[in-house]
């Protein structure tokens, strides 16, 4: 009880007394703390893992770097020249067995570098074949350990090739632009010994109406110039995509779509309506026949291995046909309507095959849009980073460096 | 006031409390982070299309930041990958914005390289994108009956040019362009610079 | 001054409940939302690990089992494990790896998808386990390795390879190509009814199948691909991307592709690949019938005229072997592929 008979303090201020806490308070409190402090953790857990994962693909993009000759055999020549290098007949040439693998290591890596193009005979069979140039995918040291594999395993324990050996033919390489022309020019220039060797006939390829390169370079006669987005040597840049050595009729149906409205792209609507339907046929030829270096790296932080795999084999669980089942071994396209996806650039390539989901979810039961549906955000990255390391399609021409 | 001691004192505690995780912790974080060798400064002329990217208020609209692909699918908008910390070294006032009604323009020089490209959607975006709500800036540009030599002439399609006229840039719509090409962060960074990995759930996802 | 005992002495007994029951009240729903909060807790933690959980099998369809064959990655090393994988090659490749034996353009898994792995394109671990098996085709018990000889009879077209006809008795290709089926039907149990095995068994349709309504759907659906001529399409160094469906490079009139319902299964849920189950089952009879009423090379097991060979060997088949075409007698076959 109060003592009642104290004089008033004047400057009393009113205050409650303590009471205690009602017991649902802390409770509340105390579980928003906790939620608080485990939202926290976990969120900085997130930032933890996700830079683990990131370490962890760092430390796998660095082993796929130094991966042994095997693992880089299987990867970048086994989808043509098979596993066991037996080839395939009337197609790629075998390397068990062939005397260019068993010869002195520069023709290997020489061919490596520049690619064939052209009709050769190997060990009797005949073929007309188009290899790609490992050059602007692989470095010295990968190209070493591919060449001592396959010179090893198929050319009888023929003798290991070193980083410099390759450097040195890279150095000879720049001398010597485009792909070799054929077994005679191999024959000619490496393998004086070698069976004899079919003639190469050149392909006559038109030379470019002046008109047309000043279209490509400075956008003269219509439009934007085709460089300024797609670079000078057509290789793309961003998601510009990579347009050199894709099939003629390809790049026109394009050019045509764009035009018609059947393809929508802001950047390419209104280059494609300005442009004269024969200007379209000049400009498709033209960047079919470039065989530019390819300039696309991994740029998504799509894991590797799961690209190839779609690549190669599809999955089969989630009803993924393999990309190569239709766009061709080693991705190197099938005329008319299938075209090359290799060293593709890789924002280009996610960015189509997110639209193609979208055309899907629009109602779309068309090829494309069915498959993509069924690749989520990371397989789209994965297979576009995949196919940023691959080789570009081999084409008949040296790369026009000189033309401008 | 009663205990008006204890509630300073508190209230000081929680000043200092933020500061320490917003402003201290960070600064200790990212401030010794170095500029990725990728990344070059900017030019005079860079610099100058800046300031009309600021004087504009493009950064309302456009932001400067793709997240990471678990956050939103930026990278498959071409946006390019999730920035870093050290990606905005040069930039001071960074313009990362906050507002998306344009598409972010961390990597649009990536995107969209061509001078030619940049300056016709100045000067009317709706002469590239017809559904476009970007606004045009025509007073960036001038419009000649002939073009003087050294002149840069703007191509524009037939349904958009001045008829019997051609537009040329000034130099501040070739300054910004400039700028635009400029902003482009598709070199590597290294797995452990400092970026946002967001709320995806222990990353997973990624 | 506060008197604080004096109102709860004042206080009704209704009142007092009342606020007891307040007290209850908050209780209550502080307790719900500790539950809330710590229930969104525990299952943010569940979902984001089971989502790494493998999602389990499903159940068996129609008293049929679920079978699943083992990665690539698992084939074992050693001298075993190079047959599965020569067994795998010849599969994938069977023009180069048995080129004396295949006298047409086709591979084993251009049927066969995925290497012989697809469900309802014959896999071969559905296989693997139904044999040996009495066949009415050739009214005998068939061994695997029978079972082999007759799809590089028909429909790799052995007549026309390089050695005239199949791999004969004991071949090492029927023990790599064994090898291979053998390890990819691991685990599944002998003779079991397995989810998938053989094709797709496509009802009949009100319309039944028309070839000329089939061309239509041939020109839309497959053509971009196999070409309007049906020859396939290869790629730039001459390898075969598309496989051909009919002429010369495709499988013979002994071949079970040439019966109409065994098309129509296969095709209707692998083609157009990547895309299949898009087209309806009348779309499927249809362009089966298409491609299956096109010359092919001759049946193999032909004595005398097509007419008797019809009789006695296509009879009980939805075949159009021995019908006459715009014209044209089916089964007379086309000239050798060089």
């Amino acid at each position: 009880m109060s003592d009642d008979r104290r004089p008033v303090d004047e400057r009393f201020e009113p205050y409650e007394p303590r009471r205690r806490v009602p017991l649902p308070v802390y409770w509340i409190a105390i579980a928003l703390a906790i939620w608080g402090t485990l939202t926290l953790w976990r969120d900085a857990h997130a930032g933890f893992i996700a830079g683990r994962q990131r370490g962890d693909e760092a430390a796998a993009d660095t082993r796929r770097a130094a991966a042994p000759g095997a693992d880089l055999f299987l990867a970048r020549c086994s989808s043509c020249h098979q596993p066991d290098g037996s080839g395939i007949a009337g197609a790629v040439p075998p390397l068990a067995g062939s005397p260019l693998v068993k010869a002195d290591p520069s023709v290997v890596v020489r061919i490596l570098l520049r690619g064939i193009d052209g009709p050769i005979t190997v060990a009797g069979q005949h073929f007309d074949g188009h290899m790609p140039s490992f050059a602007s995918v692989l470095d010295d040291d990968q190209l070493a350990r591919i060449a001592t594999y396959v010179r090893a395993r198929f050319g009888d324990n023929a003798s290991a090739v070193s980083p410099s050996d390759v450097a040195a033919a890279r150095a000879w390489a720049a001398g010597h632009p485009g792909p070799w022309r054929g077994g005679d020019e191999i024959r000619a220039a490496l393998m004086p010994l070698l069976e004899p060797q079919p003639a190469y006939v050149a392909s006559l390829i038109a030379a470019p109406d002046p008109s047309i390169l000043a279209l490509v370079q400075h956008g003269t006669g219509g439009g934007w110039s085709c460089a300024s987005c797609h670079g000078d040597l057509g290789e793309g840049h961003g998601d510009a995509p990579r347009i050199a050595g894709l099939s003629s009729p390809y790049l026109l149906a394009q050019l045509r779509a764009f035009a018609g409205g059947a393809r929508t792209s802001d950047a390419m609507a209104p280059v494609a309506t300005s442009l004269a339907d024969a200007q379209k046929i000049a400009l498709a030829s033209y960047y079919s026949q470039l065989a530019t270096p390819s300039a696309s790296v991994p740029a998504l932080q799509g894991a590797l291995d799961r690209g190839e795999a779609l690549a190669l084999d599809g999955d089969s669980a989630k009803g993924i046909p393999a990309c190569f089942s239709c766009h061709g071994s080693s991705g190197f396209g099938v005329a008319p309507a299938f075209p090359p996806i290799a060293a593709q650039q890789p924002a280009y390539t996610a960015g189509r095959l997110a639209g193609f989901a979208r055309q899907a979810k629009q109602g779309s039961h068309a090829l494309m849009p069915s498959v993509a549906a069924r690749l989520d955000d990371a397989d789209r990255r994965a297979i576009a980073d995949y196919l940023a390391t691959l080789p570009p399609v081999p084409t008949g021409t040296a790369p026009p460096a000189e033309q401008h | 006031m009663n205990r008006s001691l204890p509630l300073i004192i508190l209230a000081m505690a929680i000043l200092a409390f933020a500061t320490t995780l917003l402003v201290i912790v960070p600064k200790f974080q990212i401030g010794h982070e170095p500029a990725p060798a990728g990344l070059h400064p900017y030019t005079a002329q860079q610099q100058r299309g800046r300031d009309q990217y600021v004087a504009l208020g493009c950064v309302y609209c456009h932001s400067q930041q793709p997240r990471t692909p678990d956050q939103a699918p930026d990278a498959e908008r071409g946006w390019g990958r999730a920035s870093v910390a050290a990606d905005y070294a040069y930039d001071s006032p960074h313009l990362m914005g906050t507002m998306r009604t344009g598409p972010d323009l961390m990597n649009v020089g990536a995107r969209l390289p061509s001078m030619g490209w940049q300056l016709s959607h100045l000067y009317q975006p709706r002469a590239i994108s017809p559904w476009s709500i970007m606004p045009s800036y025509p007073f960036l540009f001038e419009v000649k009956d002939k073009a003087a030599p050294g002149d840069t002439v703007v191509w524009l399609p037939a349904k958009s040019a001045p008829p019997g006229k051609v537009v040329v840039a000034k130099p501040e719509a070739i300054d910004l362009a400039a700028y635009l090409i400029a902003l482009d962060r598709t070199y590597p960074v290294p797995s452990t610079a400092i970026r946002d990995d967001g709320y995806a759930k222990h990353g997973a996802g990624r | 001054m506060n008197h604080p005992e004096e109102p709860a002495e004042a206080e009704p007994l209704s009142d007092l409940k009342k606020g007891q029951n307040t007290s209850r009240g908050i209780y209550a729903i502080a307790g719900g939302v500790m539950l809330f909060a710590f229930g969104a807790l525990v299952a943010g933690v569940i979902h984001s690990h089971g989502e790494q959980a493998d999602t389990s099998k499903s159940a068996p369809a129609d008293g049929k089992i679920a079978f699943t064959p083992p990665p690539e990655s698992k084939i074992p090393d050693g001298p075993g494990g190079d047959s599965i994988r020569h067994g795998m090659a010849i599969f994938r490749n069977t023009g180069t790896e048995a080129a004396q034996y295949v006298g047409n353009g086709l591979t084993c898994s251009n049927c066969h998808l995925d290497a012989g792995r697809k469900p309802l394109s014959a896999p071969m671990w559905s296989a693997w386990v139904s044999y040996p098996q009495y066949r009415s085709k050739n009214k005998k018990m068939n061994s695997m390795e029978d079972r082999l000889n007759g799809c590089f009879s028909y429909s790799m077209n052995g007549q026309g390879s390089p050695s005239g006809g199949p791999p004969p008795k004991g071949d090492p290709i029927y023990t790599d190509l064994e090898a291979y089926f053998h390890w990819l039907a691991t685990g599944a149990a002998t003779g079991a009814k397995l989810e998938g095995a053989g094709f797709l068994k496509l009802k009949k349709t009100p319309l039944g199948y028309d070839r000329l309504r089939g061309q239509v759907v041939y020109q839309q659906h497959c053509a971009e691909c196999h070409a309007d001529d049906g020859q396939g399409r290869t790629d730039l160094n001459s390898r075969s991307i598309f496989p051909p469906l009919w002429g010369p490079h495709s499988y013979n009139w002994g071949a079970g592709m040439t019966q109409v319902n065994n098309a129509a299964g296969f095709i209707k849920v692998n083609m157009p690949l990547g895309a299949g189950n898009t087209l309806t089952d009348q779309q499927a009879w249809d362009v089966a019938a298409w491609i299956d009423s096109q010359e092919r090379p001759k049946d193999p097991r032909q004595k005398g005229s097509v007419a008797d060979n019809a009789k006695a060997f296509h009879n009980k088949e939805q075949s159009f072997y021995g019908k006459t075409v715009d014209g044209h007698l089916l089964g007379t076959g086309t000239p050798p592929a060089h």
